[in-house]
């Protein structure tokens, strides 16, 4: 399967849904999701394209354009293809479905990126900090208007 | 973890501190009797913050922080990072850095691996092993130590190159040091295949099918031992692997025993590659001509874009996201450490077994908590 099929299958299946195609490889391919549907296109990716292995999910802050992103990296033990699938999120209210029906270690991906970024993932099965403790909760320290750093830590060591 | 215990249950906190663990992590198990009913990992006691780091410092800076991502692995850690950059640059890297730069990665991958072992042994109470593999450790690291002046943390990668070229006398140091582990390997697997208790402790314990380890997303000679021939080095191929002749190692049973023999088997193949380089490394520069870049490099600004790269470590898949909006610093990395994903496997795979056999399994995934932390 070659990353031109996948973006023709993918849009064909959710010509709604998936926006922005872009083949930047042989091997990479970028896509644009609406929010609302990402678990949807994730199972779709997981049953029908053989992306069987999800690489990671990380947070990505735009203060200015004042969204989020959520990024998906999906690949594949069958195929070399790597599938980079994002949402935008608004960020006054972050929120997006959680994957880990579909893919199992998504867990604690989400649990990091909710920690870190405050994007709450909907119907994830135990949403608690991972890597911070408790009272950090809140703080969200990897947004770009995080006051904590460099501020409240010594200058000189950082 | 539910709060309530039973009369004949009992909860038992393993670390954060313990010998038996790889760094600083929580296990939380419900026991009843010896049999572990529940398990539930808690992290965060060496968050380091990297990815918040890296967000802060030029992208030469950088080098130096990744390789505190993990102390094992500081120099695949190196290669993700830089060769995020090339990518976005556009930067080729000539064929001697490119050479240079598998040799002193599968000579990281050794070291690793014979750790990894001598850890392993530790954890089911073969504490003779440690002492055999730290010694040949020891010569594997003076010879990385010779190329980039420090044993662990080397920020020896440079953007399109490396720092310095090999020294004088390198490959004569090297065959002999390669030759010795050779025997050493053979050795080590006698010892393992011939010892009964070993065997008594590692076949069948903490067995994984292809079919559940994809699933949980496990990576690495975890995953290879149960069948899947899933190496990036084969999949993806960077720098000259794909010119380089070797196999990816794999094994059926997916259990203990498979994932050792899986690490012996990689040695090997690491130190047939090492050998190959040697042979066939060209002479020419270690910097690409006509460039900024190089032993000094200035304060550089990288195109803006965004990229995925990944690399083999040790442990698996070590990948990156980079996104840079055009200035000297980052906008975003995102960095996908192997042990994540693994350690997150961890409590499926003990629930149902006993306590003794808990450190035997974590032991053969041969952790780096430090990297799950980041």
């Amino acid at each position: 399967m070659d990353a031109r099929t996948i973006i023709e299958s993918l849009t064909g299946k959710f010509p709604e849904i998936i926006s922005e195609t872009e083949i930047e490889s042989e091997i990479r391919v970028r896509a644009h999701t609406d929010r609302a549907m990402a678990k949807e296109v994730c199972q779709y990716l997981k049953d029908s394209l053989q992306f069987g292995h999800l690489c990671s999910i990380c947070g990505v802050d735009y203060p200015k354009r004042n969204e989020m992103e959520v990024v998906y990296h999906i690949a594949s033990y069958d195929h070399p293809v790597v599938l980079t699938l994002k949402a935008v999120l608004s960020r006054d209210s972050p929120e997006i479905e959680s994957v880990v029906p579909v893919y199992w270690n998504a867990n604690w991906y989400e649990r990091e990126t909710y920690e870190l970024y405050g994007i709450v993932f909907k119907n994830h099965p135990d949403l608690r900090p991972l890597l911070l403790p408790e009272e950090m909760l809140g703080e969200w320290p990897l947004r770009k208007d995080y006051e904590g750093f460099p501020n409240k830590t010594a200058r000189n060591l950082v | 973890m539910e709060e309530y215990v039973g009369s004949d249950e009992m909860i038992l906190h393993l670390g954060p501190q313990h010998p038996m663990q790889p760094g600083p992590f929580r296990l939380n198990l419900k026991l009843k009797g010896e049999s572990v009913l529940d398990a539930d990992v808690e992290l965060g006691y060496i968050h380091k913050g990297i990815e918040k780091i890296l967000e802060n410092k030029t992208y030469l800076q950088g080098i130096t922080i990744v390789d505190r991502i993990c102390y094992l692995v500081a120099l695949t850690n190196e290669e993700c990072f830089v060769g995020c950059v090339e990518k976005l640059a556009g930067i080729e890297v000539p064929k001697r850095a490119q050479y240079i730069r598998v040799i002193i990665e599968e000579l990281s991958r050794l070291q690793s691996h014979l750790l990894g072992l001598g850890e392993f042994g530790e954890f089911i109470g073969f504490v003779s092993m440690f002492m055999y593999t730290i010694r040949e450790r020891e010569e594997v690291l003076s010879l990385i130590d010779m190329v980039t002046g420090a044993r662990v943390t080397h920020t020896y990668l440079r953007f399109g190159g490396v720092r310095q070229d090999l020294p004088e006398g390198f490959r004569e140091k090297t065959l002999p040091v390669l030759n010795s582990l050779k025997k050493t390997i053979t050795d080590y697997e006698e010892m393992f295949h011939s010892d009964s208790i070993y065997r008594e402790r590692s076949v069948g314990v903490g067995t994984l099918t292809a079919d559940i380890a994809k699933d949980l997303g496990v990576s690495g000679p975890a995953l290879r031992a149960t069948g899947v021939p899933f190496d990036i080095r084969k999949a993806e191929p960077y720098l000259v692997y794909e010119d380089l002749d070797f196999k990816v190692c794999t094994e059926t049973a997916g259990d203990i025993f498979a994932r050792i023999q899986v690490r012996l088997n990689e040695m090997r193949e690491s130190i047939y590659l090492i050998e190959q380089c040697l042979d066939r490394i060209p002479s020419g520069p270690i910097f690409p001509a006509n460039t900024p870049y190089g032993r000094r490099t200035p304060v550089m600004r990288v195109p803006a874009g965004e990229v995925f790269h990944r690399v083999e470590d040790p442990r698996g898949e070590m990948g990156m996201y980079m996104i840079s909006d055009g200035s000297d610093k980052p906008y975003r990395v995102k960095v996908r450490g192997p042990y994540f994903p693994t350690l997150q496997a961890l409590p499926p795979l003990i629930i149902g077994t006993t306590v003794a056999d808990v450190a035997a399994i974590s032991g053969s995934m041969d952790g780096c908590t430090s990297e799950a932390d980041r």
